[in-house]
């Protein structure tokens, strides 16, 4: 790999910390076979549920946060609970030190406590075709596909590395070449709610670590956001085009590839695959982190049908806090909005069997991230028969 | 024997090897306490990591792997080097961490639990002081999906009454494609070959000889083949078929070099 006159400075001269950060950043580059590192203007860091990492996590960042400093605006994923609720949602109190400690581990490091997985809705929103280093997937998607911003799926410490140095190997989804198309997907059928985490989850398992061109359809932002987070969890991609909607879309090379369709009986099998539950005790709204339209929303909703099992709506702190009253209609019928914190990496197991949940992403990690059974349906649908 | 490899962690470090054919997780795999493998898969459990050079084909698992590698390397329970057939970033980065060095592109299948190795990540080398290299081709021939394999006679010097395909010594500096071609035409008398493809040299092993096999792939027009007295007995079988047979070392690995995993 070619380095700068400032890399090698950093890696002969620069504190323990910022030289070991540069050895991460040389052996992915060294893996992918790299040309050279590419400065980035944001990091999102993943690991930071101490449900996920474990004592082996919190050992690393509690080291490593003794002296390490991020250099460019960063912002990390959820943890394993709200720390402002763990005690009425019967979490350990070890667990709960823990996940404190983790959380101020990466405080100290300089990076802001977020604590989200949709980093782009609290105002990081990377421009069109900007470098960054972001670990997590449903995130990554977003910024490549919606954004057109440009990042591989980093690994943690792969991206805690980038955010130390300010930059990252380049290759993949870094390059115009990365960014290409490798099979085209043609929609059939007019998506709605969550048809979008329906199409994700058809799309990844049939294109496993490829690069789809959608056609056929259209959605907002936030229906690209469910069905990136779903796509980048039953397949390996970290971005996708849909043709007329997503700004790499125009330019990108179709000729000649794979086609392949997605129906509405598809959308209702997978539907089917991943519903294994027959009688859920909690309905889980989140994974990804609800926007402030969605919680709202589902406020509205709550109002209309109340359920009479729990409901756990998941957003970001930012969110929670600027819509007190959006969360007080949902505490008023036994709900709880929690934030810092998501769906499959909070901790469930203790008090649940069963969940319902629309999402994709949710869907697909609950019964191994959480041991939980899925019934998966649209909001509407769950209210009405959890009523 | 000296073995080319990729540096992937710079470093350098000697000891003895703990080698395992098994993809190997270290969240679960290894205890991370004492450095301990647990995994059962990997035929080398109740081994100790520790000074040793660990070898296996690559890692899995989630990326919490990198920080038990960091914590088992912080108090001193790591292994000396990693071996990889390939890396993957979880392990890579988990060495970073600890500043264990660590090479790839090693067919980590011709190293033994207890060879005493050098590994030289910065040369991008691994040595194998007790171990002496034999380089040798070997042809496999197929016909309309079948492929030949024969049994050696016992008259050969080494895996007398073993199936094998058709392989031959590289003499000296010879190109190894010139020995293939003429091993074919001596051993079966088949003319009309046809040269597919070469594949990366695999490893066996018999004690301390390292075979280096050079693998090719021909077409061949006729499945009427004259035996020398090398081999005994000839059959036409299918590739996923090899395993019914007793054969010689890693031949199913060498079929796999030219025609692909097995379907």
């Amino acid at each position: 790999m070619r380095l700068t006159r400032a890399d090698r400075h950093l890696l002969d001269e620069g504190t323990d910390v910022q030289r070991k950060a540069m050895g991460i950043l040389l052996t992915v580059g060294r893996l992918v076979e790299a040309a050279r590192l590419v400065p980035i203007t944001s990091a999102h860091v993943s690991g930071a549920s101490y449900k996920m990492i474990g004592d082996p996590g919190l050992e690393f960042l509690e080291d490593f946060a003794q002296t390490a400093r991020v250099s460019v605006p960063t912002t990390v994923n959820p943890l394993g609970t709200d720390l402002a609720q763990w005690q009425e949602l019967g979490v350990p109190p070890t667990f709960a030190e823990k996940q404190g400690r983790i959380a101020r581990a990466y405080e100290a490091m300089g990076v802001r406590p977020t604590f989200s997985c949709t980093p782009y809705l609290l105002g990081v929103r990377p421009g069109f075709g900007e470098h960054i280093a972001w670990a997590e997937s449903s995130a990554v998607c977003f910024a490549n596909s919606v954004l057109g911003a440009r990042t591989n799926r980093e690994g943690g410490p792969a991206a805690l590395a980038a955010a130390i140095v300010g930059a990252t190997p380049e290759y993949g989804l870094h390059t115009d070449r990365g960014r290409e198309p490798t099979v085209v997907v043609k929609v059939r059928t007019k998506p709605h709610g969550m048809d979008y985490s329906l199409i994700g989850l058809v799309a990844g398992e049939r294109v496993g670590d490829g690069l789809p061109f959608f056609r056929g359809f259209r959605g907002t932002e936030e229906d690209l956001k469910w069905l990136g987070a779903a796509l980048a969890s039953s397949g390996a991609c970290g971005m996708f085009h849909l043709e007329g909607v997503t700004p790499d879309a125009r330019g990108a090379r179709v000729k000649g590839l794979k086609s392949i369709t997605i129906t509405r009986d598809d959308l209702t099998t997978a539907k089917r695959a991943h519903s294994d539950g027959t009688e859920a005790d909690l309905i889980g709204l989140g994974s990804p982190q609800l926007s402030a339209a969605e919680l709202q929303r589902i406020a509205r909703l709550v109002d209309r049908t109340p359920p009479r099992i729990p409901i756990w709506v998941f957003t970001s702190r930012i969110v929670r806090d600027a819509n007190p009253d959006a969360v007080g209609i949902i505490e008023r019928h036994g709900g709880r909005v929690l934030a810092d914190t998501c769906l499959e990496v909070t901790l469930l197991e203790h008090r649940f069997g069963t969940v319902a949940t629309p999402s994709g992403k949710g869907a697909y990690y609950l019964p191994s991230l959480c041991k939980q059974k899925v019934i998966f349906d649209d909001v509407e649908a769950l209210l009405e028969r959890y009523a | 024997m000296r073995l080319r490899a990729r540096g992937i962690v710079p470093g350098r470090a000697s000891g003895t090897a703990i080698a395992s054919s098994a993809v190997f997780s270290f969240v679960g795999g290894v205890d991370p306490a004492n450095g301990s493998i647990l995994d059962e898969a990997t035929g080398i459990a109740g081994e100790r990591l520790e000074g040793r050079i660990f070898a296996f084909p690559t890692g899995k698992g989630s990326t919490v792997g990198s920080y038990v590698l960091y914590g088992l390397g912080k108090r001193g329970y790591g292994p000396a080097a990693i071996v990889n057939r390939r890396a993957d970033a979880v392990v890579a980065v988990g060495a970073t961490l600890a500043g264990i060095p660590m090479v790839d592109r090693v067919d980590v299948g011709g190293l033994l639990t207890g060879d005493r190795m050098v590994v030289d990540a910065d040369r991008g080398s691994v040595e194998l002081p007790d171990v002496k290299a034999k380089r040798v081709v070997t042809a496999i021939l197929r016909n309309q999906g079948r492929i030949l394999i024969v049994r050696r006679s016992e008259k050969v010097g080494t895996f007398r009454g073993r199936w094998s395909a058709i392989s031959g010594h590289i003499e000296g500096r010879e190109n190894p494609r010139h020995r293939a071609i003429a091993e074919v035409r001596e051993e079966t008398g088949l003319r009309g070959i046809v040269l597919r493809s070469g594949g990366d040299p695999v490893f066996a092993r018999d004690g301390a000889t390292m075979y280096v096999v050079h693998p090719f792939l021909f077409d061949v027009p006729s499945r009427r083949v004259r035996l020398d007295w090398e081999n005994v007995e000839h059959r036409w079988i299918r590739p996923e078929e090899l395993h019914r047979f007793d054969t010689v070392p890693r031949l199913t690995d060498v079929v796999a070099a030219v025609l692909g995993p097995p379907a």
